[in-house]
């Protein structure tokens, strides 16, 4: 498994799990009781004004959208900080910087002491909004699809004369690296590209772009695909990309760091595990408000994992309830296959595979040593 | 020690020759037999609109039912067509297409 990337604030972890600086959590689970996830990914809306070719969010259509109020939000995180939730990302599902309740959030979580990462296209992420949140962020990826301004508003909008969605991304971005340095703050921020095999050309002017901007990081990612192909992901072909990857990573310098995440690609399309124990340590609820297990899930196609939905009821009467454990022990059962019945590459992979090989005796999870690596509370 | 763990590498169970040889019409039949039996799991009207060879079983509801009711009548049904019928059947809902009519212009098209 690749090791953590040095960067001049610590080591990063982007294409592994921390699990080992959660072994309580790791301890309980291994004793069969009812642990509360380390981290929740999420999204405050269903809504995006992109139109990303590569975005899973087109897969994940449930039965009901919901408007998440500000005020609903802020209870969710309530109830994250009773059970001993540690991290919440935004991300996925939906732009949530478009919510009413994204500033208001990311506040109210860093008061209880939960860490907060976002992934965003940083269209509406002005400088205003910027000033607000960006110090109470831990983390903040750009999603960049590629790193000429053409090929930017081809893959993430209506074409490729419509280069004014890249400049305004740049002009959000580079004011966020400036503040950033200006407040010396805390925050790492990095841009992600989601390379599907038809973008090989677009590699290396995207990790180009990453120097040019100043961030922390900028890393290249798998696709997603669910199991009916939907994207028409041909997971043969990122082995002949190795060569441009290998030669986007050396260009990493003191600032920018090329990451890759390898593991990812590596795997493609069938994961080592049959079951899926990932979603018990870190759980996924949709820009609709609906809980599931993980965002695989959240098509109606999937409704038997539907577990409830937190703007009609507290998310902790959710997660005590019997409904929620049903479908944490349904996906820990032989009655589920994850290399059959879900998408490829979820969020929880990392995590699903270091927790399958420590259930199977093949690689148990040992405590972490110190140092602890950047964003240690998002798995 | 968490039981799962038992089931950790178990293969999946997959139907057997009294399912897998039944025709598509009569696969549905006797889904949508144990399905009227068991009309009290559920609070909407489920109908069964595909049952493949291979144990998926599509349903569909008559209404829409709630987030928090629709997995636990789901995962009852489920437990019902497995212990009458076939151990190896997977109940699924009918997919839903994206309601973004922005990233719909990409024309990407969910099976059902």
């Amino acid at each position: 498994m690749t090791a953590a990337v040095q960067t001049r604030e610590g080591a990063l972890i982007l294409d592994s799990h921390k699990l080992s600086y959660h072994t309580d959590r790791v301890q309980a689970w291994e004793a069969g009781e009812r642990i509360a996830p380390v981290g929740v990914d999420m999204s405050l809306t269903r809504a995006c004004g992109a139109m990303c070719s590569f975005c899973y969010a087109m897969m994940q259509e449930s039965q009901a959208r919901s408007s998440i109020k500000p005020a609903i939000a802020l209870k969710l995180l309530d109830d994250f900080a009773a059970i001993g939730v540690r991290s919440v990302s935004l991300v996925s599902d939906g732009e949530s910087t478009l919510a009413k309740a994204y500033v208001p959030f990311i506040q109210h979580a860093s008061r209880l002491g939960i860490d907060v990462g976002n992934a965003t296209n940083a269209w509406e992420l002005d400088p205003e909004k910027i000033e607000q949140v960006l110090p109470h962020l831990t983390w903040v990826r750009f999603t960049v699809a590629a790193g000429r301004p053409e090929s930017y508003a081809r893959i993430m909008y209506k074409g490729p004369e419509h280069t004014q969605v890249f400049e305004r991304a740049m002009e959000h971005i580079r004011y966020a690296v400036d503040l950033k340095r200006r407040s010396r703050l805390p925050v790492t921020l990095g841009i992600q590209m989601v390379l599907m095999p038809q973008l090989r050309d677009e590699i290396l002017p995207f990790a180009q772009l990453g120097l040019d901007l100043g961030v922390d990081y900028a890393v290249i990612k798998h696709c997603s695909d669910d199991e009916q192909h939907t994207l028409g992901i041909d997971y043969s072909q990122y082995e002949s990309m190795h060569a441009l990857l290998v030669q986007a990573e050396a260009m990493s310098t003191e600032q920018t760091k090329v990451i890759v995440k390898w593991d990812k690609i590596k795997d493609g399309e069938k994961p080592s595990y049959r079951r899926f124990h990932g979603p018990q340590f870190l759980l996924q609820i949709s820009g609709s408000g609906l809980v599931a297990p993980s965002g695989m899930f959240f098509n109606a196609r999937y409704s038997k994992l539907h577990i409830g939905n937190f703007t009609e009821e507290r998310f902790l009467d959710i997660w005590k309830s019997d409904r929620y454990w049903r479908a944490m022990r349904y996906l820990a059962s032989p009655a589920f296959d994850a290399q059959t019945m879900m998408g490829t590459l979820p969020i929880q992979h990392y995590v699903s595979v270091a927790l399958d090989n420590h259930a199977k005796g093949i690689a148990r999870i040992q405590p972490g040593s110190d140092p602890k690596p950047l964003h240690v509370n998002f798995l | 020690m968490n039981e799962s763990f038992r089931d950790i590498d178990t293969p999946s169970p997959r139907p057997g020759d009294g399912w897998r040889l039944l025709s598509d019409r009569e696969r549905l039949v006797r889904v949508q037999q144990v399905i009227g039996m068991a009309a009290g799991l559920s609070d909407a009207p489920v109908l069964a609109v595909a049952a493949q060879a291979d144990g998926q079983v599509m349903l569909k509801f008559e209404v829409p039912v709630a987030a928090d009711r629709r997995g636990t009548v789901l995962l009852d049904l489920e437990r019902e067509l497995k212990q009458s019928i076939d151990p190896g059947l997977n109940v699924w809902l009918e997919a839903l297409g994206d309601r973004n009519s922005l990233r719909n212009l990409r024309g990407i098209e969910i099976r059902k």
